[in-house]
């Protein structure tokens, strides 16, 4: 990745500062319902699935598969129009199937990933205060 | 079967030009083809009495200008000569192309009004400065779990779900070049379409540049300015006008499943698309083996291939290899996208498909023409986010 100050900056909110501020200290942190065990990522005001307002954030393994990867070509990302041909995966996370997030893997990866690969989280300083959780390759 | 099955029909269809040069804004574009399609049923504007549209922007953030980037009902009220007491209106924000029809139909059984025009005007958007698709540089709500990986447009999030596909069911590019290859034949025999002049091979889709990996350029639509226009009226006024009426047979919409952060997370598409299906098939009490052409939905090229499975033509998974050997020609057991779809005539968000779809079962579909047609689906959308159609029919 280039560039790192003209990518778009999340715009923190009392539902999503826990996931913000877990990722400064290096650690993956996503809303469980303490109701029915679902994990609600993005977070909510409350349980999409039981409705319970019993929300705490819960630390995840950080470990996942690649779920699918899209490779975009197109500079017409916001923040991004430098970066292309960028990949991108997104994770199904170990804890919970359709458990969702996005992340970038290296050009170098372009060729390999493949649907179902094992991956990894590890956390990436932008600056100014921005830490977002990245995944990586590994091996089984 | 649904009990107003035929009570109502579509009687005009108007085109104004479909360009990515528009010589006018969009809200003339919208009058052209709104008067063209009052003109081709043979009415006055002043007995249009019924006006329901869909008005949303290509994608967030695009500008809504009435006139300019969409064109709302108010701004045809006050750029037509219509009845001086409009008696009926809708303007829908769910649902997909089909709703604002499916509302139209409600008004007529209801007795609300007499003549409707449905219209859908479309601009195609300019690049921002600074970023194009996506978010601006601050990614506020859901758009903050996207936007910083730069994963936030839409074709983006196609691609994922056809490589998912891909993944799942071991289907090839081969599929997606059949359906692009087959709307670019249809096309090239309908004057309105964009590339109307263009043949394309299959070397020049497979040379194609990529877009998102694995969705090529050749898997988008055509993004134009343009607008279609549609009447509906009553049965017992369909059968004097100028041409023969297109029933409506029967209606569905989908109903959405529980949000992932994907919007278009595959694994719902059968579930999701299923939904407006058995709506499309109860209602007419027909199935998928009656129709005569099918016009589904390809604003990306794989969700036609998503339609064709979720719809029932053929099970899931298989899409990919039903799409071969000349099944989906005009000449096929089942044309599809006889008009040469949002790939290959515009991006008419679905219009184009219901439009196509009157004209083959009225016997207005030029040298597309399927022999006998008597019912036809139209359905738009996405199966797994949101997505409307119809059956329309030559008999009542």
């Amino acid at each position: 990745m280039s560039d790192q100050r003209h990518k778009p900056v999340p715009v923190i909110d009392e539902l999503t500062r826990p996931f913000w501020e877990a990722a400064r200290e290096g650690r993956l942190m996503v809303q469980r319902c303490g109701a029915c065990g679902y994990y609600n990522h993005p977070p909510r005001s409350f349980c999409d699935v039981c409705l319970s307002r019993q929300l705490a954030f819960s630390q995840l393994s950080g470990r996942g598969t690649v779920y699918s990867f899209t490779v975009m070509h197109q500079r017409d990302v916001a923040g991004f129009e430098e970066d292309a041909p960028f990949v991108n995966i997104v994770v199904e996370l170990e804890e919970q199937p359709r458990l969702l997030m996005v992340a970038n893997l290296p050009g170098s990866n372009r060729e390999t990933v493949r649907v179902g690969a094992l991956v990894e989280v590890y956390f990436d300083n932008r600056g100014d205060g921005v830490v977002i959780p990245q995944f990586k390759l590994v091996s089984a | 079967m649904w009990s107003g099955k035929g009570r109502t029909a579509i009687v005009g269809i108007g085109y104004s030009e479909i360009t990515r040069r528009p010589q006018k804004p969009l809200g003339l574009l919208a009058v052209d083809a709104c008067r063209a399609a009052i003109d081709d049923a043979g009415l006055e504007a002043p007995q249009i009495d019924g006006l329901a549209t869909y008005p949303e922007m290509p994608f967030a953030g695009a500008g809504n200008r009435d006139g300019e980037d969409v064109v709302s009902v108010m701004y045809i009220v006050n750029h037509l000569a219509l009845a001086p007491d409009i008696r009926w209106y809708a303007q829908i924000e769910t649902g997909m192309i089909a709703s604002p029809i499916i509302e139209a139909v409600h008004a007529l059984i209801a007795g609300a009004c007499d003549y409707v025009l449905v219209w859908r005007a479309l601009h195609r958007p300019t690049r921002r400065p600074g970023g194009g698709g996506g978010t601006g540089p601050r990614a506020a709500g859901e758009a903050q779990f996207m936007a910083p990986w730069g994963c936030s447009t839409i074709i983006q999030w196609h691609a994922l779900a056809w490589q998912r596909y891909m993944y799942r069911f071991g289907a090839t590019r081969e599929a997606l070049a059949a359906l692009a290859l087959n709307s670019r034949r249809n096309a090239n025999l309908n004057p309105r379409a964009f590339f109307y002049k263009e043949p394309m091979s299959r070397d020049d889709y497979f040379n194609s540049r990529w877009i998102a990996e694995p969705l090529c350029l050749y898997d988008c639509d055509v993004p134009v300015d343009g607008c279609v226009a549609l009447i509906l009226t009553r049965a017992e006024h369909a059968r004097d006008l100028r041409h023969p009426p297109a029933y409506v047979a029967g209606y569905g919409q989908n109903t959405a499943p529980r949000r992932t952060l994907l919007h278009y997370a595959l694994d719902d598409y059968i579930e999701c698309g299923g939904s407006l299906a058995r709506k499309l098939w109860t209602s007419a009490g027909l199935g998928p083996r009656e129709m005569d052409a099918a016009e589904l939905y390809d604003g990306f090229n794989p969700s036609t291939l998503y339609w064709l499975e979720a719809a029932g033509f053929c099970k899931e998974g298989e899409g990919g290899s039903f799409v071969q050997g000349g099944r989906i020609a005009l000449e096929g057991e089942l044309p599809l996208n006889t008009f040469g779809g949002s790939l290959s005539e515009g991006r008419m968000h679905g219009m184009g498909h219901i439009a196509e779809a009157v004209r083959q079962v009225t016997g207005r579909a030029e040298e597309r023409q399927i022999p006998g047609a008597e019912a036809v689906c139209a359905i738009d959308g996405s199966p797994m986010l949101r997505g409307s159609g119809i059956i329309v029919t030559k008999a009542p």
